[in-house]
């Protein structure tokens, strides 16, 4: 058999008994079911509302429902799914078998990958059903009232889906870069939820490298600085892509979604280098 | 050199991703106002933190203004600008977080400046001015960045246009106001009247007739009763600047 | 023919602790294991037979010295697609079920797709999981658990088989069905290493054995010819009297040979205990 052909069936063998075992854990059910209940309710909470629009609100709460356990599923999945083959040494019969460390990290990545897909999937869907009900009640109301009603994009609550998928993904795959060399699951989760948080905050340094700047060494330090880590920021575009009428051009989406896969990539190859050298 | 190669290959494809990420932003920066903001740097500790990361910013941004409330009550000057300013940076696109902080800021703060500073009869007359004058600066500063990124800026406008008003008692940057405030399509009636009348007291008679009369036949006469209390303001307006009859308003039928 | 496994002066440091001191586990260890046989690899705790199993597999970089598996280095792919390994205590996923584990190991071992079905069922035969696969391995016992494996293990018919305490925790029925199957594996021609504590099933299982203590090789050979004591003989005898033991001392003694003592022959509490519990408790 081709060696590509080969590799990759091992590393989708990989992925899918690591994907069967995160779908069976109570953590994602609970973060699912709280996520799912954070779009659901936002119905409810429209009493908060200071005429920010109602569907921005609604959306608001579900964007905020995938950001935050999201984040927290990402982060403390894949950790766990790493850190239970090692504890358990279930990795120790598999990594004695003809499987590249390099398969069984990208097996590892592409299972958990695929769990936060359902995630996302699972939320939008909700989130969508709820944008719309209420978008048919408001539009009713409108042509009552004779008032303009608002309204959203569906293609665009998609793509937005998909944004935050890739940026669960980048998430996830740095979280295995560092539990390849962490000796802990809690260190693990510790330092992924900082890079998360430093991940959300790089804006400030992307900011900075586009000013002019008279000092080289600040540049280069600010130029090494701003692309360590990726600037999760730029995957916060759900209220231009799902509320606003003008949308966001299809090559920022473009470039953002390469930007995010390349980042996935380089983390996942460097997990991999970083987990060859790891004693099992 | 060969066992450096895979990672120098690592950082190189890290590097290449950053690059691509920095192109990226440039393209999508735009449509994320809400960070990088100024107004959110002393709100930090206060729990703002959660918007600026991503996450329920509109949630945030409520739980930021109710709390600006409860300092209102308590006439904290700084605390309830600074949350206020927050509760605006973190959704710019709501308009009742501009316009009612642009109405704090403008017209509250100035008072409390005053009452800490001893009272009314205590701060002398020119010093109670130019308080007024500069908090009603600073509110329609705030109304101004506003109607960069609100939706609705109608209402924006009348708020700053009542600031310099009456304020700042500037007759023509009021009416300035007024008159950008007429022309939207969501104007309320009696916005026309108010710059008009602005117009004429900064002692500009013959544009405020002109500007009213032009308004009139075009947007309020197609109405249902055609505005008649309008209609009688330009009429006042004809006599007083002596308007010849040829070229005054045609009568109406239903005028009394 | 090379050996299955060669190993020349494999040397391996921990560092330990924030100053990283060097803690020798293995030193300058060399063992040459022969083909088709059932070799044991015996030591106390802590005396490097296990690191020294991780770095024949590829798990653990030696700090010095070769290792290589039927001619390939170790550490290669090609060389882990001619081993199975059954660790210590092994853990598989709960919620597979024992031929959904078998199955992915054999996917993962390189078995061709149209392969791996007949394969799957060969494994489980010998490992006696056929009636038990289709449970969840969350189910299984000790034994049975051993038992899958042990499966896991063989599925992909290697030419070498790693066995890192295979019976410990296994009552002495299961015990024996483990050893049968390793007989039976000898029997086609593998290679089998088994690192045990249990002495008496090393001593009966195993054709060679090696002793290792402080990471150093001490004792290597042919389990007859370390354990057999050629200065002496012993007779078994049936029927005998107290007149027929005299005249048989007496005429040992008339040829120079010593009776240094006469006992009655035990069975083993092991031997006793398989003859009195019938059949396996596990399936």
């Amino acid at each position: 058999m081709n060696p590509m052909k080969a590799s990759f069936q091992r590393v989708s063998w990989i992925a899918r008994v690591t994907f069967l075992e995160a779908v069976r854990q109570r953590f994602f059910a609970f973060l699912l079911i709280l996520g799912a209940a954070m779009a659901l309710s936002s119905v409810s909470f429209r009493v908060l509302d200071f005429g920010h629009g109602e569907l921005k609100f609604i959306a608001d709460f579900g964007f905020g429902g995938m950001f935050l356990f999201g984040s927290v599923l990402a982060v403390v999945m894949t950790a766990q799914l790493f850190f239970s083959e090692m504890d358990n040494k279930t990795a120790l019969t598999l990594l004695a078998k003809p499987l590249g460390r390099g398969e069984f990290l990208l097996g590892k990545f592409a299972g958990a990958w695929a769990v936060l897909g359902v995630f996302v999937a699972v939320l939008s869907v909700l989130l969508g059903v709820v944008l719309w009900a209420r978008e048919q009640e408001l539009l009713l109301l409108s042509e009552q009232s004779g008032k303009v009603p608002p309204t959203f994009s569906a293609s665009g609550l998609a793509q937005f889906a998909l944004l935050q998928w890739l940026r669960l993904g980048v998430v996830a795959s740095i979280v295995l870069a560092i539990s390849a060399v962490a000796r802990t699951f809690l260190y693990a989760v510790v330092v992924g939820a900082l890079a998360v948080v430093a991940g959300q905050l790089q804006w400030i340094a992307q900011d900075a490298v586009l000013k002019p700047s008279e000092s080289p060494a600040y540049e280069a330090v600010l130029w090494l600085t701003s692309r360590l880590l990726p600037n999760l920021q730029q995957f916060n575009i759900g209220d231009a892509l799902v509320l606003s009428s003008a949308g966001v051009e299809s090559g920022a989406v473009w470039a953002v979604t390469l930007a995010g896969a390349a980042y996935m990539a380089a983390y996942v190859f460097l997990g991999a280098l970083l987990f060859k050298r790891r004693e099992i | 050199m060969r066992r450096l190669a895979p990672w120098l290959c690592a950082f190189a494809a890290l590097f290449a991703a950053g690059t691509m990420a920095e192109h990226a932003w440039r393209g999508v920066r735009p449509h994320i106002p809400e960070i990088g903001r100024k107004e959110l740097e002393p709100t930090l500790g206060q729990g703002v933190l959660l918007g600026i990361l991503g996450g329920l910013r509109t949630v945030v941004a409520d739980l930021t203004w109710i709390r600006s409330y409860v300092l209102w009550e308590r006439r904290d000057r700084a605390g309830c600008e600074a949350l206020m300013r927050a509760a605006c940076a973190l959704d710019p696109h709501s308009r009742y977080f501009w316009e009612n902080a642009g109405y704090a800021v403008g017209f509250d703060l100035a008072h409390w400046e005053i009452r800490r500073r001893g009272g009314y009869a205590k701060v002398p007359a020119e010093t109670q001015e130019r308080l007024f004058h500069a908090y009603a600066r600073r509110g329609i500063e705030i109304l101004e960045e506003g109607r960069r990124h609100a939706k609705t800026t109608t209402p924006l406008l009348l708020c700053a246009a009542q600031l310099a008003e009456i304020k700042l008692k500037d007759h023509r940057l009021a009416a300035s106001y007024y008159q950008t405030a007429a022309e939207a399509p969501d104007a309320p009636w009696y916005a026309a009247r108010i710059c008009a009348q602005t117009l004429w007291e900064d002692g500009r008679r013959e544009e405020a007739y002109r500007w009213l009369r032009q308004y009139w036949l075009t947007r309020m006469l197609p109405k249902e009763d055609g505005f008649p209390d309008d209609l009688q303001r330009l009429r006042t307006m004809e006599q007083v600047l002596g308007v010849k009859p040829e070229l005054r308003i045609p009568r109406q039928a239903w005028e009394r | 023919m090379s050996s299955a496994i060669s190993v020349r002066h494999l040397t391996k440091d921990f560092r330990v602790g924030l100053r990283g001191l060097k803690l020798r586990a293995v030193d300058d260890l060399s063992l040459e294991i022969p083909r088709g046989q059932v070799y044991g690899l015996l030591g106390p705790n802590g005396c490097g037979k296990s690191t020294t199993l991780k770095i024949v597999l590829g798990l653990v970089s030696a700090t010095a010295g070769e290792v290589s598996i039927l001619g390939c280095p170790s550490a290669t792919p090609e060389a882990r697609r001619r081993t199975g390994f059954l660790p210590e205590a092994p853990y598989f996923h709960k919620f597979l079920t024992g031929r959904e584990l078998v199955r992915y190991c054999a996917q993962l071992s390189g078995v061709a797709s149209a392969d791996v079905a007949a394969a799957v069922e060969d494994a489980l035969g010998l490992a006696a999981m056929t009636e038990a696969a289709d449970r969840p391995i969350g189910t299984y016992s000790k034994g049975m658990l051993q038992r899958i494996g042990f499966a896991q293990a063989v599925v992909h018919d290697p030419e070498l088989v790693i066995l890192d305490e295979p019976t410990a925790g296994v009552d002495p029925v299961g015990s024996a069905a483990i050893g049968r199957m390793i007989h039976a594996m000898r029997a086609k021609g593998k290679t089998i290493v088994l690192c045990s504590h249990l002495l008496g099933q090393v001593e009966q299982v195993c054709d060679r054995v090696a002793i290792m203590d402080r990471g150093k090789l001490v004792l290597e050979g042919r389990v007859d010819d370390v354990l057999s004591r050629r200065d002496r003989h012993v007779l078994t005898v049936e029927a005998m009297t107290p007149t027929a033991r005299e005249a048989a001392e007496a005429a040992l003694a008339a040829h120079g040979a010593v009776v240094t003592s006469v006992t009655h022959p035990r069975r083993s509490l092991e031997d006793l205990f398989r003859e009195l519990v019938t059949g396996s408790r596990d399936a």
